[in-house]
């Protein structure tokens, strides 16, 4: 997507296609109509669409114990 | 984690964040409730170390108590964490601060119109006296009608609250704003109130 705005005045959104396949709860695919949804909204000028980045290791442990990073692997849900 | 870090660095207006899971019931030690790490704090500590950003304001109107976030921030004060959950706390500096969303059942007005009075009382005055650099609104839709957190509200209490959230950014800190998604499970709430959340921080038709 081209933008001939500076960014300084531009709304950015943040989403990774994953989170419509499966968000927040088990059964959630309360994304679902997902990125579709955004589609008027992204031909603004004024919007940006962003994929987020996975989060490394480092930044987690910014605010978590390092036993939280296994434990949440090994969590089911 | 870029999102904060680019309207802190004035690089982004404001911003939505999508998430693929919960944030606000992860603390330092524990996560539970459908969250696993908890987002905000690890994106203001990021912005931090880079130099960018210093006080930040949250706003958290999703059902349940922000208790991860809470054990992450309880001794900083240059966090202002405001959760709209179900007790009534205030810290002694100010800076921590729980108001309990009325009871629908026990309400002579309406859920709405009660729910946005409560914030409106609790969180705007706070957050221009706080002076934040940027103010994040951890937006949960399981309190609309029907879904798992019901506290009988509609889609424009919501969205009320978008357009509080905008102003009271406007007010404090330049308008510079993160809505980070929280809890809520319905797709076509989702579908309905996402988009006109976005076109309002954009300032165009949804």
């Amino acid at each position: 997507m081209t933008r001939d705005r500076p960014l300084g005045g531009a709304t950015g959104i943040f989403y990774h296609p994953s989170f419509s396949r499966r968000s927040y709860l088990t059964a959630g695919r309360r994304l679902a109509d997902f990125p579709d949804a955004l589609a008027p909204l992204i031909e603004s000028p004024h919007v940006k669409l962003f994929e987020c980045a996975p989060v490394t290791d480092e930044l987690i442990l910014l605010a978590h114990d390092p036993h939280m990073i296994p434990e949440v692997e090994a969590d089911p849900f | 984690m870029e999102g904060m870090d680019r309207v802190a660095a004035g690089e982004l207006r404001n911003v939505f964040c999508f998430i693929g899971a919960g944030g606000h019931h992860a603390g330092r030690n524990f996560f539970g409730g459908y969250c696993c790490f908890n987002d905000v704090v690890i994106a203001i500590r990021q912005a931090r170390r880079a130099g960018r950003l210093g006080r930040v304001a949250i706003l958290d109107t999703d059902a349940h108590h922000g208790d991860g976030t809470r054990d992450l921030v309880v001794d900083d004060p240059d966090v202002l964490h405001v959760c709209i959950c179900n007790v009534d706390y205030i810290s002694a500096d100010g800076t921590k601060v729980d108001a309990a969303a009325p009871e629908p059942w026990a309400l002579d007005a309406s859920p709405d119109r009660a729910y946005l009075d409560l914030v409106r009382k609790t969180f705007p005055g706070r957050a221009r006296f706080f002076h934040p650099d940027l103010m994040v609104w951890y937006f949960g839709f399981d309190t609309h009608q029907g879904d798992y957190g019901d506290r009988v509200l509609t889609s424009e209490a919501l969205l009320g609250l978008a357009d509080m959230a905008l102003d009271t950014a406007h007010e404090a800190c330049r308008g510079r704003l993160l809505v980070v998604l929280g809890g809520g499970s319905r797709a076509d709430l989702a579908t309905a109130l996402i988009p006109p959340i976005i076109a309002r921080l954009a300032g165009v038709s949804a």
